[in-house]
């Protein structure tokens, strides 16, 4: 059963795949595949269609249309419902709310999947001793999930998921019922188990810095339906929509409207970037990074005049926000650097413009 | 952060300007609650009351004063809790857990007998089961020719059947809400462990519910115990008695320290069972709440089912909402009570008196006792509606206010007691204390102010309950932002929190309101005929036989409720504009 070993079939492969509640359609013809071994990670925004992804996957939802294969066995599709039961395809999930079960102490909770699944006491105790200690909450083990605190419960209910030793670990924004510290730190911890266990892992969440940190794979969803598919950096150095460009990146990258006038593209009065970038377009987003975008006039870089909005100090450099007409605009000043709101900035554009997309939000490629 | 460096001073100026209300409050309920209470036990310590103890528990009588009594209550008791929550948790398991049709429909229909009085129910059995043992005409089946048994017609069977009619409504809504707040979640983890349905059910399902459980088990015995209606009016006649019936018959006969030994005891064995549950319960009481989400509920598919339970489930409803209202409407228009359906005419209701029927009574409507008794029980409904729910709001209030002090438990303690007292024994502690002069001011007994007193006492604790779950709604931060803009409480009460509350005031005052009319085990005792009320003397036409009138007025008394109910409804709509319906 173990995925790590079969190496040949994707661990999990998802083939057209389309999930319909009535009329709304919330997963349309979704295709992915992971090799054993990594870290999917689902992001986007609420109702996006991730979860529902997530719970197909799970088995407690039946697709509408198109199929899911672990490991080449096909556990789900349109025309045969769930194939494979939730608690037959050797999977586990860790749920948002964790979905402790309130009348079981700790142990009783990470037991009790175990008693199901018939492995014997000894062989039990022993596992429960064990992910109990993986976790480092050793000494919680009589007591009852109300009595503990959320990011104990948050622990117990990933010690749960993983006691039977699934080949797939399915966490629902598992994440985002705990304060920034301490999601920080079970982030960390979230990877140490990812490598103690080797199971393949897919993660829903909705916070992008979760998806540029974990994962090794990364799809971003975007009204159900997959807007890239790829490794973290990739996507992050290459977008190919301008809803990836803007969702994924800290700080958000600025995309700027910009019309094509003789030779070059201009915003405003400005001209930007040469109009060869254009292919063919009149009308383009030029996508700057906030540290393409500079605060004070640079020699020979084109510049717009801003209203300061905000600034937050960043490892040394600071992150200014400022308002060109309704566009906000993030850049960097070396320093600290503040402002009056509302006092006149200039912002130099250093660097050419990372990426173009066309009006309507796709790449144009040069 | 900032909540703690704003609530430090003004609580403390609270502390000097407010000590009038807690210390008016603590009176209040010192004398509603706590004085009838010692009354009646200073009262069984006199020489008489000595004797009494004796005469009730250890003498030749004391098996049919106490004995025999206690039996038939513990029978009820044991078969009601079961017989409810068999009922009412197969109702709630259909309704919350499964995708039976008509969910909605089933809902309703459990969560309405408990709207009806109980006397309704049994009157309405009478009529249909009545045999003619014992002289009077006979019911609806015998006349049609079907023998029917005493043990169907008369004493425990059919008291118990009629107790459960009413209370498994209150088990339903009690296991209802507890099942919905099982997240889909919870079951979804079982699901994922591999687990299949009976052992989801078994061994996540029912234990998580089974605080609500017991506790609905729990209320309906201790209702079932403290009932008189239904015991009374099947029982009695075959001289099955209870502690309840056993306690009013010692009172009515005058026998007053008999009497009062027996509402003693009979507030013990009730109090006795819910602290029991309770302390069951309380252990487990971490169950309920782990996290947020969970909104949601997972229903399980009946497959073949789903119309078949569907029939079972809306028979149920039909059988203790429908049927008995119509069997009370179709005798209250046949001239002979047994042929339901025959000769009907309207001479019940509006009959002119002096002809045949009726030993020449008029209908009710002609009957001028009658109109008092009605405007006497709307009246009694809405000034007890309205001093209930006044008296809640303030102890709710100070009790949230001073959260942890000694005096906000002593309130909450106390305004709870009254839970614990079965109605018709917390009538004869008022008996006990105001039956006679104290002091300058005169007896109270039989006056339309000592019936509002009890009552209002003894819904002190819904009063309180319903009155915190306002206020829990009315966040802290609301009353501090106007607190800071230096309102002070009287001005707060009215231009913040009383127009948030009303809503839910609203509310519990119809549910008092609907509570009053329909009571009759608090007002048996503390009636007479200065102040007479509608219950009372449907119970009375009852005794005396004249089960059409009886039927007549239950059915008046219905109409009440309903009014109330749907008034309402469609009040709290129009009284809060900002919130959608």
């Amino acid at each position: 059963m173990n995925a790590l070993a079969t190496g040949a079939a994707d661990a999990i492969n998802i083939r057209s795949l389309v999930k319909r509640f009535g009329a709304f359609t919330a997963v349309k013809d979704v295709n992915l595949s992971v090799p054993a071994g990594s870290f999917l990670v689902l992001v986007g925004p609420s109702g996006c269609g991730k979860s529902t992804l997530l719970r197909m996957l799970a088995g407690l939802e039946g697709p509408s249309e198109g199929e899911i294969a672990f490991v080449g066995q096909t556990v789900s599709s349109g025309a045969g419902g769930v194939i494979a039961d939730a608690g037959r395809r050797n999977a586990g999930l860790v749920f948002q709310s964790y979905a402790l079960w309130p009348h079981m102490t700790v142990a009783g909770n990470i037991a009790w999947p175990l008693k199901v699944a018939k492995w014997p006491r000894e062989k039990r105790e022993k596992r429960v001793r064990e992910v109990l200690s993986l976790l480092g909450i050793d000494a919680l083990a009589e007591r009852y999930p109300a009595e503990i605190s959320g990011g104990q419960q948050q622990r117990v209910a990933i010690a749960r998921t993983i006691a039977p030793e699934p080949s797939i670990l399915l966490f629902d924004e598992p994440l985002s019922n705990l304060d920034a510290k301490l999601r920080i730190e079970m982030r960390s911890e979230l990877m140490r188990i990812h490598r103690a266990t080797g199971a393949t892992s897919v993660y829903v969440t909705h916070d992008q810095v979760e998806a540029m940190t974990m994962a090794t794979h990364v799809a971003v969803l975007n009204n159900g339906r997959v807007e890239q598919f790829g490794k973290p950096i990739d996507l992050l150095r290459n977008p190919q929509t301008t809803f990836v460009a803007t969702f994924l990146g800290t700080p958000p990258a600025n995309l700027i409207g910009v019309r094509r006038l003789g030779d070059g593209l201009v915003f405003g009065e400005t001209t930007l970037a040469p109009a060869a970038l254009a292919a063919g377009h009149d009308a383009v987003q030029l996508l700057y990074r906030a540290e393409d975008v500079c605060v004070g006039s640079v020699a020979g870089a084109p510049s717009l005049v801003a209203r300061f909005a905000e600034a937050a100090p960043i490892a040394g450099r600071t992150m200014v926000t400022a308002m060109i007409g309704e566009l906000r605009v993030t850049a960097m000043a070396d320093g600290y650097f503040t402002a009056t709101p509302g006092e006149p900035i200039p912002l130099s554009f250093i660097r050419t413009p990372d990426a173009v997309f066309a009006a309507t939000g796709e790449r144009i490629h040069q | 952060m900032t909540s703690i460096s704003i609530s430090a001073p003004s609580g403390s100026r609270l502390l000097r300007s407010g000590f009038l209300l807690p210390a008016i409050l603590v009176a209040i309920v010192a004398v509603l609650v706590v004085a009838p209470l010692l009354r009646i036990l200073v009262t069984t310590l006199t020489p008489d009351g000595i004797a009494a103890w004796k005469a009730v528990l250890v003498s030749p009588l004391s098996a049919n004063l106490w004995w025999r009594p206690l039996l038939n209550t513990m029978i009820l008791g044991f078969s009601v809790g079961g017989g409810c929550l068999l009922i009412g948790g197969f109702l709630a398991w259909l309704v919350v857990m499964t995708d039976v049709p008509g969910r909605r429909f089933l809902g309703l229909m459990a969560t309405l007998p408990y709207m009806i009085p109980s006397f309704a129910a049994a009157l309405a059995w009478g009529t249909l089961f009545r045999n003619s043992r014992l002289g009077g005409s006979a019911g609806f089946f015998e006349t049609g020719g079907l023998g029917i048994p005493d043990w169907l017609a008369w004493g425990l069977i059919p008291t118990a059947i009629v107790l459960i009619a009413h209370y498994y409504s209150l088990a339903y809504t009690i296991i209802a809400a507890a099942l919905s707040s099982v997240g889909a979640d919870l079951v979804e983890a079982g699901q994922m462990a591999g687990a299949k349905r009976p052992r989801i059910f078994f061994g996540i399902i029912l234990p998580v519910v089974t605080p609500a459980l017991i506790a609905a088990a729990s209320l309906t015995f201790a209702g079932a115990v403290a009932n008189f209606a239904a015991p009374a009016l099947l029982g009695l006649p075959v001289r099955m008695q209870t502690l309840s019936t056993r306690l009013f018959g010692m009172i009515e006969t005058g026998q007053n320290e008999r009497g009062f030994v027996l509402a003693l005891l009979l507030i013990a064995v009730s109090a006795l069972f819910l602290w029991l549950s309770d302390r069951i319960v309380s252990g487990r009481k971490a169950f309920v709440t782990v996290t947020g989400k969970g909104g949601r509920t997972k229903r399980f598919p009946l497959g073949a089912w789903r119309w078949p339970l569907f029939v079972v489930a809306a028979v149920i409803g039909l059988l203790t909402t429908v049927l008995p209202v119509l069997v009370l409407a179709a005798s209250s228009l046949a001239p002979q009570s047994g042929a339901l359906f025959s000769n009907w005419t309207l001479h019940f209701w509006i009959g002119e008196g002096g002809g045949e029927i009726a030993q020449g009574q008029a209908g009710i409507f002609r009957n001028p006792v009658l109109i008092e008794a009605l405007w006497n029980t709307i009246r009694l409904g809405l000034v007890v509606a309205f001093t209930t729910m006044l008296l809640g709001l303030a102890l709710a209030y100070t009790i949230v206010q001073r959260r942890g002090s000694l005096l906000a438990t002593v309130l909450s303690q106390l305004a709870f007691l009254p839970l614990l007292v079965p109605s018709i024994a917390f009538a004869a502690a008022y008996i006990a204390l105001f039956g006679a002069p104290i002091g300058p001011l005169p007896s109270l007994y039989g006056t339309f102010a000592l019936l509002v007193i009890a009552a209002s006492a003894h819904n002190l604790p819904f009063a309180v309950q319903s009155g915190r779950s306002v206020l829990g709604q009315i966040s802290a931060d609301i009353e501090e932002s106007a607190r800071l803009t230096g309102a002070g409480l009287i001005r707060r009460l009215f231009a913040i929190i009383f127009p948030l509350a009303i809503r839910g005031l609203f509310a519990g005052a119809i549910l008092v309101f609907v509570k009053m009319v329909r009571d009759l085990s608090l007002v048996v005792l503390l009636f007479t005929a200065t102040s007479p009320v509608l219950s009372m003397v449907a119970y009375r036409y009852a005794a005396e036989g004249f089960m059409q009138f009886a039927n007549a007025i239950t059915l008046v008394i219905l109409v009440v409720c309903l009014a109330a109910s749907l008034l309402a409804h469609s009040l709290q709509n129009r009284v809060q504009k900002w919130k959608s319906p």
